[in-house]
């Protein structure tokens, strides 16, 4: 029988995940934190500050033109600063945790609808002091980033233009994009300036404030991998598995909700991969690699918004609630057997406490 | 998140199936049951453990969801634990009689915390929630000879109430509240961190009026004040968890009174030594000895009450439940099924470990 080269790929995964994981060389602790931040985090959080540098001459572009073309570009350009922050929403520590960046960058969930409310104000108030460079960083971390920008850029009533009557719109849309520029800049500098956060983890010791041992650097990442598994399934899937749940999705009103998702639980793919886990499972738990690829199959199998992704792998397509499931287990699974099978310990109560 | 009932009803009738035991488990929990906690069983199974001094498990009831604190009456033998934040679910049940348990739920509008306390006398029951729609905090009233029915709410005088203590005066409720805004459609996530205003409140049981106030200021206005614990001297002594960047972190643990401010333990290392997070709080017996669980970093940092100093530090990996042992030790417990006793000063006096069981983040004595 002739084999095609789709059935010969089918084979390969198949003897692959015969062999003993085992097999696969285990990395170190510290292997597994320096590829993190090497392959995964800093790529991120480079790609997250390249989109931001990108948002400010597109908003003046449309503010002074207001051409169609610019708010194309424009609308291109906040999608992409999205898509790059879904790739690192589930840094919850280091860099992104000082001063309350990540909030100031991305404030969602907002289910109280902080953001509106606040940007109403100030558009009512219209006070130029807090335009100045710098201080918009001391107003309410609702209006500072990518939420209070998609209100601005998606109003169809009063679109950004270079008419007088948007004017203050105008300025305040910049204003929040140049602040965009300095949260991603301090973001990115914190990791990778000399002695920053990347220094820290990959130099655990007695000395070190912060990571005592290459496990905690390891752990680290572990748990926020775990983090992100847990915001994308609470987040993200059950208000769409559980109807009485008000919470609207991430950058809806830009259309990003589909796009939000797929990048979310693409960058969380790439994290579980580079950690290689499963390399220290015994033989008879290497069954987990086979069933773990199948759980991020599924799980990048829909759009997120109760629909199929445009890359899915897995034939059909699975409902909501099965995805929901799959990640809660798999949560599990990575915190009570993967990470204990590579020798990292990740505590029930330090994970997630009250 | 909305109770599941379907569950919460199997949880009670896996309950009542182990009270059917009878006469033999209401002796033997009179006599023998030393702590209760809530744990994690297995993977994603919780439950209540009613334990031995030694650490070994008495009994042990299913949870429909993940469970938090315990409050105990002593006289009356009355347990009830509620569920963990944003749950709405209270376990209520008696040590020593054979009777089923009372399941109650949060009114409308309203999650617990995972914190409650008795009144002195036992007829009531304090209750730390949420007014998600008010965005306030109140202690919930519930009567206890009426099935736990709530009977009212004073205000907690701030938001994300915690950990609720009625004091020795008996009429005096602390509060810490931690003053992070939630909602449970946005599940756990913090929706107000660069404005919150945490407090350590005091509120009279009876009318609600508010009887004092710490708020956190300047360094500290990132300090949610979570856990308490009364000393012998009066002096209610807190845990907080930073919420500011860590580089910034203060110390976390302290004291306060209705008439004396906020005094902060000069702990080495400070509260970045401590992850900037305190699980639990504990007084030993005799009043004298504080022991605040670090779970992040591991650690419980015990305070000699009468000199404000630290007395000990002992490390145990992912420990956070932590309750008095005989008149001035402590048991800590923690994530992976260690129960420890020990020392003020950190002198480990046994351990005791349980497989395939991860204990929760309180450890209630109730001997």
């Amino acid at each position: 029988m002739k084999q095609t080269p789709k059935a010969l790929v089918s084979l390969f995964v198949a003897i692959a995940f015969a062999l003993p994981a085992s097999a696969e060389k285990r990395p170190s602790h510290l292997d597994m934190a320096r590829a993190a931040i090497e392959t995964d985090i800093i790529p991120h959080i480079d790609a997250f500050k390249a989109a931001a540098h990108a948002l400010p001459d597109a908003v003046e572009n449309v503010c002074t033109s207001g051409s169609a073309d610019a708010r194309q570009a424009l609308n291109k350009k906040f999608a992409d600063a999205v898509v790059a922050y879904a790739g690192i929403d589930y840094l919850r520590f280091g860099p992104m945790a000082e001063k309350g960046r990540r909030e100031q960058i991305s404030f969602w969930p907002d289910p109280r609808g902080f953001v509106g409310r606040q940007l109403r104000l100030m558009l009512l108030d219209k006070n130029e002091k807090i335009l100045a460079p710098g201080m918009l960083a001391k107003q309410s971390a609702a209006i500072q980033g990518l939420p209070a920008l998609e209100i601005l850029i998606t109003d169809k009533d009063k679109p950004l233009g270079p008419g007088e009557a948007v004017q203050y719109r105008c300025k305040l849309a910049q204003a929040i994009a140049a602040n965009l520029v300095r949260l991603a800049d301090e973001v990115a500098d914190g990791w990778e300036k000399p002695s920053g956060w990347k220094d820290k983890m990959l130099n655990p010791g007695p000395d070190n404030d912060t990571y005592r041992s290459a496990e905690e650097s390891a752990v680290e990442v572990v748990k926020a991998l775990l983090v992100g598994i847990s915001l994308t399934a609470d987040l993200q899937l059950k208000p769409q598995v559980d109807t009485k749940i008000r919470l609207t999705p991430p950058y809806q009103k830009a259309g990003l909700q589909k796009a939000f998702y797929g990048a979310s639980v693409k960058s969380l793919n790439q994290l579980y991969n580079t950690l290689h886990l499963e390399a220290y499972l015994k033989p008879d738990l290497a069954w987990m690699k086979g069933w773990a690829v199948g759980t991020w199959r599924t799980i990048r199998s829909i759009d997120g918004a109760g629909g199929r992704a445009a890359d899915a792998h897995r034939p059909d397509t699975p409902e909501v609630r099965e995805v929901f499931d799959r990640m809660n287990g798999f949560r599990n699974i990575i915190s009570n057997r993967l990470s204990v099978a590579a020798g990292l310990t990740v505590g029930f109560n330090e994970l997630d406490g009250d | 998140m909305a109770i599941d009932r379907r569950s919460l009803l199997l949880g009670t009738l896996a309950f009542v199936g182990s009270a059917r035991i009878g006469a033999s488990f209401a002796s033997e929990a009179q006599h023998d049951v030393a702590y209760v906690a809530t744990a994690r069983r297995g993977g994603d199974d919780y439950c209540v453990v009613l334990l031995r001094a030694d650490g070994s498990i008495i009994r042990e009831i299913p949870l429909s969801a993940r469970g938090h604190d315990a409050a105990y009456h002593r006289a009356s033998g009355r347990v009830v634990v509620f569920a963990r934040r944003p749950g709405n679910f209270g376990v209520a049940f008696e040590l020593g009689r054979n009777t089923p348990p009372v399941i109650f739920t949060a009114s409308e509008g309203r999650h617990y915390y995972g914190h409650g306390s008795f009144s002195r006398d036992g007829r009531l029951l304090y209750a730390s929630e949420n007014d998600v729609a008010g965005r306030r905090g109140v202690i919930g009233i519930y009567d206890v000879d009426r099935s736990y029915k709530k009977i009212g709410e004073h205000p907690s005088y701030g938001i994300d109430p915690h950990e609720i203590t009625l004091l020795a005066d008996g009429r005096t409720i602390a509060v810490g509240n931690g003053g992070i805004d939630t909602v449970p459609d946005a599940w756990r996530a913090k929706l107000n961190i660069d404005t919150m205003q945490p407090s350590l409140a005091f509120v009279d049981a009876e009318s609600g009026k508010l009887v004092a106030q710490h708020l956190m200021h300047g360094d500290l206005k990132s300090l949610s004040i979570r856990h308490l614990a009364q000393d012998k001297s009066g002096l209610i002594w807190f845990g907080g968890q930073w919420q500011g960047g860590p580089s910034e972190t203060p110390q976390i643990v302290g004291s306060a009174g209705l008439d004396r401010d906020i005094k902060l333990v000069d702990a080495p290392g400070g509260g970045k030594d401590l992850r900037g997070y305190i699980g639990a709080m504990a007084v030993s017996k005799d009043g004298r000895y504080i022991a605040a669980s670090a779970p992040k970093a591991g650690q419980v940092l015990y305070v000699d009450t009468e000199t404000g100093k630290v007395a000990g530090r002992s490390t145990l990996k992912d420990v956070c439940g932590v309750s008095s042992d005989g008149e001035h030790d402590f048991a800590a417990s923690s994530g992976f099924g260690v129960i420890r006793y020990e020392t003020a000063e950190a002198r480990v006096l046994n351990e005791h470990e349980l497989q395939n069981i991860a204990f929760d983040n309180h450890l209630r004595r109730i001997s």
